[in-house]
């Protein structure tokens, strides 16, 4: 490794520690947050995460049915047919940054914060 | 020279699908990072751009991603315009850092990483027509930095030893 190498590392570090702490900084500390779900890019479902009860949805998928469970404020994939099984095995999600993506059954899970929806109403 | 040219271009190129098929056998961390990979058929395309040349390794890229594809997915599958997405960007990418900057080999796979995790995050974002995929792109981004490190090690070590 020369020293244009080292440089370029370390700009590439620097860009994404700064994307992440944007992203954590702008995220909302909200409780009052609700996980909307996608397919083929229209919104099938949103749920709210306030409930403490484990309840589990299930949405029409490209390959089939995806299996979601919602848990004391977290919402993951159980189940989905895809190649890979990418979203299931990244497990829970639940700040207002992250999201879960199966790109095979065109499936986005988002979590949203219900603040944020009331300021774009108003 | 000519036959002898095309042979090892074949090689190299059923390589590249080989490793392809290898990497996707066995995913890092098992998948709990998405998007994350070695992006051991790079190796390949990196050789394939420091000893053959530009031409070869864009042509070497586009028939690997078709060939894995029809052995994975089918072609014009989501999953083979996500892997040509990322390969175009990254194969690109490379070319221009290998000829704008004085980058060495290591610099330029660790660029052809980081454009290969955007062009497919790109292309996510044209498919789903939504932005969410853009919150892996912090973490992949890192991740590119060692991986990218990785495979640029391994393809200075073969193309010392092929010169």
């Amino acid at each position: 490794m020369n020293k244009a190498d080292i440089k370029l590392c370390l700009f590439i570090l620097a860009v994404s520690l700064i994307i992440y702490c944007v992203m954590l900084l702008t995220s909302s500390n909200s409780a009052n947050k609700k996980a909307v779900v996608y397919y083929d890019s229209k919104e099938v479902l949103s749920i709210d995460l306030n409930e403490k009860d484990t309840q589990n949805y299930t949405v029409k998928g490209y390959n089939g049915d995806v299996n979601i469970e919602i848990s004391d404020g977290k919402v993951r994939v159980i189940e989905e047919n895809s190649p890979r099984h990418l979203c299931s095995k990244q497990g829970w999600i639940k700040e207002s940054y992250e999201s879960i993506i199966c790109l095979p059954n065109k499936v986005v899970i988002n979590i949203v914060s219900k603040d944020d929806l009331d300021t774009i109403v108003r | 020279m000519e036959t002898k040219r095309i042979m090892r271009l074949s090689m190299l190129l059923s390589l590249s699908v080989v490793l392809n098929i290898i990497e996707n056998m066995v995913p890092l961390f098992n998948g709990t990072v998405p998007g994350v990979k070695l992006g051991l058929a790079n190796i390949v395309v990196l050789f394939v751009l420091f000893q053959y040349g530009f031409k070869d390794a864009l042509f070497l890229s586009i028939v690997r991603v078709f060939l894995v594809g029809m052995i994975n997915t089918g072609i014009f599958s989501i999953a083979f315009w996500f892997s040509l997405g990322g390969a175009l960007f990254s194969i690109l990418a490379m070319f221009l850092a290998k000829k704008t900057t004085k980058l060495s080999i290591t610099g330029v796979s660790v660029t052809g990483s980081v454009f290969h995790c955007l062009g497919q995050i790109v292309v996510t974002c044209v498919l789903l027509n939504s932005v969410s995929a853009f919150a892996y792109f912090p973490i992949i981004l890192a991740f590119s930095i060692p991986t990218g490190v990785l495979t640029g090690v391994i393809s200075k070590e073969l193309v010392k030893y092929f010169a």
